[in-house]
C-alpha cells in the first residue's frame, strides 16, 4: 500500500534532538490528514542516537529506522532514506531541529499545485554571519548562475520531491546540496517557499568553511554532467577555447614576424604549438566523454521519459 | 563429522597457490587439517591453483587418492592471488571464509584463534608475532605499513600474511582483483567492516627468503598508489585531479601573467625566454588534468546506480501492534525494501 508521504531524516550524533524532532514531525504532519511514514537514517552515530531512534520506532510503527554500519556522510544517508521511503512524496529535513516540520504542510500544498520539487528558503537564517551566512550567499549565487536554477538556498535540507523524480537522480559523494540542480536535467517544475529556521538547540554544527573548495568542484561536476546530457562536446569545446585563443595569438605573431622580419622566436612558436596541442587533446577528451556517456546507464531518454511522466502527473493534478 | 558431505558447511577454507608455495604441500595440509579439526565445525577445503602448477597438482592428487575431500580449481594462467581468492570464493558455501597461505606462515593449531575472533569482528587478520627476520627486513616492513597508515589512516602490521578469517559478506561486497588481496583489510574497513588483528605465532618453517628484487618494490609502490586512489577518491575523481590540475594551472598562469607584464610594461622581449615554454606547458598540463578529472566524474555519474556508496547495517520496521514487541527481521542481508509490509 503506497503512502502519501515519507519524511526522511538523516541523523548523526543527535541523541538529544531525536525525540523532540519526532514529536515535531508528528505534530506537523498529523493534522494534514495524509498517510505518512518517518524514515530515520542513523548515519553511524557514536552516541545513543540509534538506541533512541529504535525506541521511537518500537513505539510508533510509522517510524522506520535505517542504520548505517559507520558514518558515511549526509548524502549517502539521504540516498538510503530515499531508497527506503515508500511515500509518493518525499520530504527531507535535517536532524538538528533547525528546520521546522510545521512547514511540511506548505511544502505539500505547493507540490499539489503541480510542482515537482519544492525547496525551503531559510530567509531568516539563525547562523553565524561570516562563517556561515556570507559564504552560503556567495555559493548560492554562484550555483544559481552556473546551473541556471534560481534557488536562493541550496543548503536548506527542508525540501519536498515527487518520489518518482528523486528516486531517479543519482545521489553520491556530497551531491545532496545539488539535488535541484541535478534534477533540473529532467526539467521539473521547482518552487521555493520561505521556511522557518531555528538556531541549534543541541550539539554543534558539523560543517565549516572547508566546504567552499568542495562546493566549487562539485559545481564543475554538475555543469559537466548537465551539459553532457544536452550537448556532449560543447563543454569541452568551451574549455578548449581559451587554449585555442592563446595558440592563435602566438602562432599568428610568429607568422607575422616571419613575414615582416624573416625571423621567428622559438619560444613563442613553441608556446603556440603547446596550446594548439592542448586544444586538440581537450576536444579528444570531449569525444571520450561522449563515449562514456553513451555507454553509461544514465541516458537522456530516461530523463525525458521522466519529464513526460511528470508533465502528465502535473496535468492530472490540475484537472 | 567434519567434511562437506555432511550438511551445510560452516567454514570454507580457500588456499590460493601462486608462485610461492611450500615444498611439502602434504605436510602443510596435515598441519592445517589439525587446526581445522580442532574447530569442531563442518568445513570444506578449496585449493585454487593460480596458473598451471603440476607439482602441486600432483600433491593434491595424492591427497585426493588418500581420501581427503578437497575441491580443486585450476586457473588457466597466472591471474594473481586476489583473482584466485575470488575464484575460490565463488565455489565456497561456508558462512565463514578462511583464507590460508600456500606456505608456512602460521601454525595450523592457531587457526581456531583467528576464527574465534570473528565473534567481534567481520574480518580477522593474522599478525605473525614475534617475528623472525633480519633487521633490514623488519625496517622495510615497518616502513611499508607506516606509509600505508599515513595514506589510508589505518595502521596494520602484517598485511603480507595470508591467513585471514572473514564473514561471507566481506567478500560478497568487496570487489578484489589483481594483487589487491594484500589490501583487503584496508578496503574492508573503508567500506565499514570491523577488522581485527590477531597476534599468532609465526610458523617455525616460515623462512623469509629475503630476496626482494627491485621489481617487487616498484610493484608494491604502484599498489600503494592504487590503494591511495581507491580509498580516497574513487567516488570523487575531480577532488584529486582538480587539486593537482588547478595548482599546476595556477602556477603556470601566474608565470604567464608575469611574463606578459614584463613584456608589456617593462619592454623585456619575450622572444628568447624559455620560461614562456615552461609556463604554457604548466597551464596546458593543469587544464588537461582537470579535464581528466571531469571525465572521471562523468564515469561516476553514468554509473552511479551501480556504485554502492554506503552499507546498511539493518532496516528496522516494527509491525503495527507495537507492544507485540516482535522485532521485524532486520533486513541486514537485503537492504532496502525487503522489510515487512507497513500498516497505517
Amino acid at each position: 500500500m503506497p503512502l502519501d508521504l515519507s519524511v526522511v531524516v538523516p541523523l548523526f550524533n543527535e541523541e538529544e534532538s531525536v525525540r523532540p524532532l519526532y514529536a515535531a514531525i508528528v505534530a506537523g504532519v498529523e493534522p494534514l490528514g495524509v498517510s505518512f511514514e518517518i524514515v530515520l537514517v542513523d548515519d553511524g552515530s557514536r552516541d545513543g542516537t540509534a538506541r533512541v531512534a529504535d525506541e521511537i520506532a518500537r513505539a510508533d510503527p510509522r517510524v522506520c529506522l535505517v542504520r548505517f554500519r559507520r558514518n558515511y556522510g549526509q548524502t549517502p544517508a539521504m540516498a538510503a532514506g530515499i531508497a527506503e521511503a515508500r511515500g509518493e512524496i518525499i520530504v527531507t529535513l535535517d536532524g538538528d531541529l533547525q528546520n521546522d516540520p510545521a512547514d511540511i504542510g506548505e511544502l505539500l500544498a505547493r507540490i499539489d499545485e503541480g510542482n515537482d520539487i519544492v525547496v525551503g528558503w531559510r530567509y531568516d537564517r539563525q547562523d553565524k554571519l561570516w562563517t556561515r551566512k556570507v559564504p552560503s550567499r556567495i555559493a548560492n549565487a554562484l550555483i544559481a548562475k552556473v546551473t541556471g536554477v534560481p534557488i536562493r538556498d541550496n543548503g536548506c535540507s527542508l525540501k519536498a520531491y515527487r518520489a518518482c523524480l528523486i528516486k531517479q537522480i543519482p545521489l553520491y559523494s556530497e551531491m545532496h546540496r545539488f539535488i535541484p540542480a541535478m534534477a533540473a536535467i529532467a526539467g521539473p517544475r521547482i518552487a521555493e517557499i520561505r521556511v522557518r529556521h531555528h538556531a541549534r538547540r543541541f550539539g554543534s554544527s558539523k560543517y565549516g568553511l572547508s566546504r567552499i573548495y568542495k562546493v566549487l568542484l562539485d559545481l564543475m561536476v554538475i555543469k559537466t554532467v548537465a551539459s553532457f546530457t544536452a550537448r556532449p562536446m560543447l563543454w569541452f569545446g568551451m574549455l578548449s577555447l581559451p587554449m585555442l585563443a592563446a595558440a592563435a595569438l602566438a602562432l599568428g605573431w610568429t607568422c607575422f614576424t616571419l613575414a615582416t622580419d624573416g625571423r621567428m622566436s622559438l619560444s613563442i612558436a613553441g608556446a603556440g604549438v603547446i596550446f594548439l596541442t592542448s586544444t586538440v587533446t581537450l576536444l579528444a577528451a570531449g569525444a571520450l566523454g561522449e563515449l562514456i556517456y553513451k555507454l553509461g546507464d544514465v541516458r537522456e531518454h530516461q530523463f525525458s521519459v521522466l519529464t513526460q511522466h511528470l508533465l502528465v502527473r502535473g496535468a492530472a493534478t490540475h484537472d | 563429522m567434519i567434511d562437506s558431505a555432511n550438511g551445510p558447511v560452516d567454514v570454507s577454507v580457500i588456499i590460493p597457490v601462486g608462485g610461492r608455495h611450500a615444498a611439502d604441500m602434504l605436510a602443510l595440509y596435515a598441519d592445517y587439517k589439525e587446526g581445522l579439526q580442532a574447530l569442531g565445525s563442518v568445513y570444506e577445503v578449496i585449493v585454487v591453483l593460480d596458473g598451471p602448477r603440476p607439482e602441486v597438482a600432483a600433491d593434491v592428487q595424492r591427497l585426493l587418492a588418500s581420501g581427503e575431500r578437497i575441491s580443486v580449481i585450476g586457473l588457466t594462467r597466472r591471474f594473481g592471488e586476489a583473482t584466485a581468492l575470488v575464484a575460490g570464493f565463488q565455489r565456497a558455501t561456508g558462512r565463514i571464509i578462511l583464507t590460508l597461505p600456500a606456505y608456512h606462515q602460521i601454525r595450523g593449531q592457531e587457526i581456531g584463534k583467528l576464527v574465534r575472533a570473528l565473534g567481534t569482528a567481520d574480518l580477522a587478520i593474522a599478525r605473525r608475532w614475534p617475528r623472525a627476520g633480519s633487521r633490514f627486513e623488519t625496517i622495510r616492513r615497518d616502513a611499508f605499513h607506516r606509509l600505508l597508515a599515513t595514506i589510508t589512516g589505518q595502521r596494520f602490521h602484517d598485511l603480507g600474511c595470508g591467513a585471514r578469517a572473514m564473514k561471507r559478506r566481506v567478500l560478497e561486497e568487496i570487489n578484489l582483483y589483481g594483487d589487491q588481496h594484500r589490501f583487503l583489510p584496508v578496503l574492508a574497513s573503508r567500506v565499514g567492516f570491523k577488522v581485527l588483528e590477531v597476534e599468532l605465532h609465526q610458523s617455525p618453517l616460515d623462512r623469509l627468503q629475503g630476496r626482494y628484487p627491485s621489481r617487487e618494490y616498484i610493484r608494491r609502490a604502484l599498489d600503494v598508489c592504487t590503494v591511495f586512489f581507491l580509498v580516497r577518491f574513487t567516488n570523487k575523481p575531480l577532488r584529486f585531479f582538480g587539486m593537482v590540475g588547478v595548482s599546476t594551472f595556477l602556477v603556470g598562469a601566474v608565470l604567464v601573467a608575469w611574463l606578459a607584464i614584463d613584456r608589456l610594461v617593462f619592454g623585456q622581449p619575450l622572444a628568447d625566454r624559455p620560461a614562456l615554454l615552461l609556463s604554457s606547458l604548466l597551464v596546458v598540463l593543469g587544464m588537461q588534468l582537470f579535464a581528466l578529472g571531469l571525465l572521471g566524474e562523468l564515469i561516476i555519474f553514468t554509473h552511479a546506480r551501480g556504485i554502492k556508496d554506503y552499507q546498511i547495517e539493518e532496516v528496522v520496521r516494527y509491525p503495527a501492534p507495537a507492544h507485540a514487541a516482535a522485532r521485524a527481521q532486520p533486513a541486514a542481508e537485503t537492504p532496502a525494501g525487503e522489510s515487512r509490509p507497513h500498516v497505517v
